[in-house]
């Protein structure tokens, strides 16, 4: 096997894993930062999937933007996520 | 959102520079390599959002108007749009500038090649229109929503 | 489990089946089925419209008109922000 067929089997896990992290943790900044790790990390698969436009879009909307306006709106409501 | 510590400040002035270089790079050489007017436009936001993310939506406010936002975007709908209707000789959308030799007008050789900047007809300049479009938009829509963060504060401080 | 519950599953598993039918009949990764359209806009994007990036070459000109689609949601979404969030500050 080798090393470009092991990344594609790796990075998959690991945008997995991220969006669990975000999906779990209770605080919700962590959760954000989750989330555009894993943007960060599908724009690294569209890359190596020989995609690099939709990479550039990715990686500047995903991982900054949508960033930047879930914090806002965290900003303007509250942190913690409600006990259920 | 109000002011952040000044090592975030720092940070992101030393950054700018780069981050909107390299946004325009990708904008005006959309003929040429990957990206285009969307994607670097969203690169270019990526950087004025930083900015508003370290020095506060106010403070933000006071040096990019809403009113040059809202400009900025309408020079680029409406250039699109121009330069859609200016091939309407032929065709909505026709690039009538592509092989006539002049502005945008070389034909690049066949094959792989690096290319060259004069060519690809009305491309670039549609390029540049949509990235300026996706600039003012973007940045427009976090700034107002930072700003309507900030009164809605000062509203919540003024009830009680 | 109620009713309602039941519906969701059924209706989940329906949705799933379809999903494994069609991801079952997939082609190869990076195999194509038809290839016209490529190959004409391979060969010819060069000439035609003098960019050496084809996929700005089918975004700008050969479709553009979904382009100045694409530009019109974005535009429909920045006023739909401005309308809900823009605060005009009284007194």
């Amino acid at each position: 096997m080798d090393l470009l067929s092991l990344v594609h089997i790796i990075l998959p896990l690991l945008i997995v894993v991220a969006a669990g992290f975000a999906v779990l943790l209770r605080d919700l900044i962590s959760c954000t930062i989750a989330l555009a790790a894993m943007s960060l990390l599908l724009s690294l698969e569209f890359y190596i999937l020989h995609a690099p436009d939709v990479a550039i879009a990715e990686a500047g909307v995903g991982a900054c933007i949508t960033t930047a306006i879930i914090i806002l709106a965290i900003s303007m409501t509250k942190r913690e996520e409600d006990e259920r | 959102m109000s002011e952040m510590s000044k090592i975030v400040r720092s940070i992101s002035n030393l950054l700018l520079p780069f981050i909107l270089i390299y946004g325009f790079y990708i904008i005006l050489h959309g003929h040429l390599t990957p990206g285009g007017g969307f994607q670097g436009g969203a690169v270019v936001a990526s950087g004025l959002i930083m900015v508003l993310v370290a020095y506060g939506s106010e403070r933000f406010a006071s040096w990019v108007k809403e009113k040059h936002l809202s400009i900025l975007e309408s020079v680029g709908a409406l250039g699109f749009i121009s330069l859609a209707f200016l091939g309407l000789s032929t065709a909505f959308f026709y690039n009538f500038l592509a092989g006539k030799g002049g502005l945008f007008g070389d034909i690049p050789p066949e094959g792989s090649n690096p290319g060259a900047l004069n060519t690809a007809g009305t491309l670039p300049l549609m390029n540049l229109a949509v990235g300026l479009k996706v600039i003012a938009g973007l940045a427009s829509i976090v700034l107002v929503m930072g700003l309507a963060s900030h009164y809605f504060r000062q509203e919540e401080k003024n009830d009680t | 489990m109620s009713k309602r519950d039941l519906v969701g599953v059924i209706s989940l598993l329906i949705l799933v089946g379809f999903l494994g039918l069609g991801a079952a009949s997939m082609r190869e990764f990076g195999v194509v089925d038809r290839a016209y359209m490529d190959d004409y806009i391979i060969s010819h994007s060069q000439d035609e419209v003098g960019a050496n990036n084809a996929v700005t070459s089918v975004v700008f000109d050969y479709r553009g008109f979904d382009t100045l689609g694409e530009a019109t949601v974005l535009f429909a979404a920045v006023v739909g922000v401005i309308v809900i969030f823009r605060r005009e500050v009284h007194e």
